[in-house]
């Protein structure tokens, strides 16, 4: 691209991305809490109140608030440009912390009625205010990449997950579709990790990972083979779910989606090796971490689709795993690593731009509290593997300790968010 | 004998000639405050020849003629620049009797012969927006307005009579007092470094490169900097994730925002 001179390529401001963060973080340790008082529920069915509440204000409170959030900053970025609109992005984060307890407090006194609707409705309308944000930003921007294009598609999916969300919630009150709203739940639950999770975190990871790993690896060719090959999975999965009476047709997506997550983490296997920086610090191995975490719902989705085959019959607990090792495993991870590589820059460019000079201003790595941030990881790992053998064994002992742990991961990662952010100029 | 323009400053004229300050006084009755060390001490070390020359009603080209015969050269490249003269009378002095009036008067400080510049500061900073500092004082302090000029400052001077000048001082936008000490000093270290390797920069220009080869390219640019040398960089933004790999690999960095979409990096061997 060509920096015309004096051309602007402005970052955004901190506080169109700042709130988020906080917003997310807090999302995170409400739904730790809500998972100790409900260990409970899962040992029982998956559409439980409890569970229906935590997992959406894990996948909306938590994981799409800090990417709408991080994206803001780093969209921009991507395609060297600037934010289309800052105002589109508060009136984005307004909307989505007002609907979201709505939808959550809905989900949890399983009242379908107003707080539900009302919640849908304005996540709906604050993911819609992204989409055009973020659409508007990509066109207005000099580089049109891959990178770019999997963010988007992301967010599109987003939008129809959402938008097929609200359907389901209204489908409670008013008969719109032929069958119970239960029955579609694979189908949101799907488009929403598959669409909007898997193609965001491959998209933007795709350029992060080798840029703090300092490798020069880069394969445009692979990550358009990725792309493709991620959106049939969904398409064909799709078409399964409304036209294939066999339900065991559904191993066809499921191979694909294997195969893309195979190349994906092949792409990141070769930044590694090409990488020039050889020490891996903590934030960076967590999101390496997350990564192979991928491979463990699929491996599970396998063993439940077999499980339909051979037995005509699904396992609760491994459907109620698969979904915890989605929410609190994969996607949880790599918020905890990239969390503490993305907001202390945040922090640090909103502290100490704006003096001309800079040499005695702290390294921006330096916000992060080292001790928060060993109790966070070490936490994390021991509360996900006691919780997800809790539910698999269905002993509650193990899921008290582990939603334990996972509370204190929370308060820690929270703790030191808030280090971060009330960092004050040291000069 | 060195050349002196009219940015030098009456200290370094001092410095070089003592007695070149019998002949600045000659110049003007007003610069006999110049014979107190004290006032010499803090007059001659903060402002120049075209301060001075405002402040004893006289003109730069004087003190050129003055001092030639003492054997300064005059540097003739950079053109006198005359301060824009504030005859006219600020707004905020027409609404004076609106707003809140802090009093300050240094003159018994002065002859006491203590350094006022540390109270007046001070008051400074306890001066909100809207407020102002009415600072009675022997002589019209240039060097201080300019300073807080720089930091927001609206100034209007009235020279009551020959010993005395009552300045006032209001805040007329925000600006980050704290930081802009900062920038003062660190000018300085940023002119001092670059100076240190003069001769010896490498220089690179990032601006056109898309991320994340800015990092790349500096990153290799410096595997092989020998040391003593420097790596001067050009760059759109502040490379906020090239600061640790920097730090990691041993090496000491200054950065310098010029503008939005400018700012210039000097990296060196910490050692």
């Amino acid at each position: 691209m060509i920096t015309a001179p004096g051309h602007i390529t402005k970052t955004t401001t901190p506080r169109a991305v700042i709130p988020f963060y906080i917003y997310a973080g807090l999302c995170f340790l409400v739904a730790t809490i809500l998972l100790l008082f409900s260990s409970d529920a899962f040992q029982k069915h998956y559409f439980h109140p409890n569970i229906l509440a935590i997992t959406h204000l894990m996948a909306i409170g938590w994981g799409t608030m800090i990417i709408f959030g991080a994206s803001h900053q780093l969209v921009p970025v991507i395609v060297e440009g600037k934010l289309f609109s800052e105002k589109l992005a508060y009136v984005t984060f307004g909307l989505a912390a007002v609907g979201i307890p709505l939808l959550v407090y809905g989900f949890f006194k399983f009242d379908m009625g107003i707080p539900a609707k009302w919640g849908g409705r304005l996540v709906v309308i604050s993911i819609l205010c992204y989409l055009i944000n973020l659409g508007k930003t990509i066109t207005k921007g000099k580089s049109k990449n891959v990178h770019a294009v999997f963010v988007f598609t992301g967010t599109v999916w987003l939008f129809l997950t959402a938008f097929f969300g609200l359907a389901l919630v209204y489908n409670f009150t008013y008969p719109l579709m032929p069958h119970d709203s239960v029955h579609y739940l694979p189908l949101h639950v799907h488009a929403g990790v598959v669409g909007w999770f898997l193609l965001l975190v491959m998209g933007v990871g795709s350029r992060l990972i080798p840029m703090f790993l300092v490798s020069k690896y880069t394969n445009a060719r692979l990550l358009w083979m990725i792309y493709g090959s991620i959106n049939t999975t969904l398409i064909s999965y799709v078409f399964i779910f409304y036209f294939v009476e066999t339900k065991a047709w559904v191993i066809l997506p499921g191979i694909l989606l294997l195969l893309s997550i195979a190349l994906f983490v092949m792409f990141c296997y070769k930044a590694y090796r090409f990488r020039i920086r050889k020490q891996i610090d903590v934030p960076m191995k967590v999101s390496l971490l997350s990564v192979l975490m991928m491979t463990m719902p699929i491996m599970l989705m396998f063993v439940i689709i077999f499980s339909v085959i051979v037995a005509a019959r699904e396992k609760t607990s491994f459907i109620v795993a698969y979904g915890f090792m989605i929410f609190f495993g994969w996607i949880t991870a790599i918020i905890l690593g990239m969390t503490f590589k993305t907001l202390p820059f945040i922090v640090w460019n909103k502290v100490y731009h704006h003096q001309t000079f800079i040499g005695k201003a702290p390294n921006p790595k330096d916000l992060v509290h080292p001790l928060f941030l060993q109790l966070m990881t070490l936490c994390y790992i021991t509360g996900f593997i006691l919780f997800t053998t809790g539910i698999l064994l269905t002993l509650s002992l193990l899921l008290q300790s582990g939603a334990l742990l996972l509370l204190l991961t929370a308060i820690s990662y929270n703790l030191n968010v808030f280090k971060i952010v009330t960092h004050r100029s040291a000069l | 004998m060195s050349a002196i323009s009219p940015h030098t400053k009456i200290a370094a004229i001092l410095k070089e000639k003592p007695e070149a300050l019998e002949v600045i006084i000659g110049i003007s009755p007003h610069f006999n405050k110049l014979r107190n060390p004290l006032l010499r001490k803090l007059m001659a070390s903060r402002a120049s020849i075209q301060m001075a020359s405002k402040l004893g009603g006289c003109r730069v080209e004087d003190f050129f003629e003055k001092l030639r015969p003492l054997g300064f050269e005059i540097d003739t490249l950079s053109t006198p620049k005359e301060r824009e003269k504030e005859t006219s009378r600020p707004s905020f002095m027409h609404d004076l009797h609106l707003l809140q009036v802090t009093e300050l008067d240094v003159r018994p400080m002065v002859e006491g012969g203590h350094d006022p510049f540390k109270i007046i500061t001070e008051k400074i900073k306890q001066l909100s927006l809207g407020r102002v500092l009415k600072l009675t004082n022997s002589f019209e302090p240039v060097p201080l307005i300019e300073l807080l000029a720089k930091q927001g400052f609206e100034s209007y001077v009235e020279h009551i009579d020959e010993n005395c000048a009552v300045t006032y001082f209001n805040k007329a936008f925000e600006a980050p007092t704290q930081n802009e000490k900062v920038n003062h000093t660190d000018e300085l270290t940023w002119g001092n470094t670059l100076h240190r390797f003069d001769g010896k920069l490498k220089y690179t220009d990032v601006r056109n490169m898309e991320m994340p080869l800015p990092m790349f390219t500096i990153l290799e640019e410096l595997t092989d900097l020998p040391d003593g040398q420097a790596l001067f960089v050009y760059h759109k933004r502040i490379p906020v994730f090239l600061m640790p790999e920097l730090q990691q690999r041993g090496f000491k960095y200054f950065i310098k925002e010029i503008s939005e979409s400018e700012v210039h990096l000097l990296i060196f061997h910490s050692t």
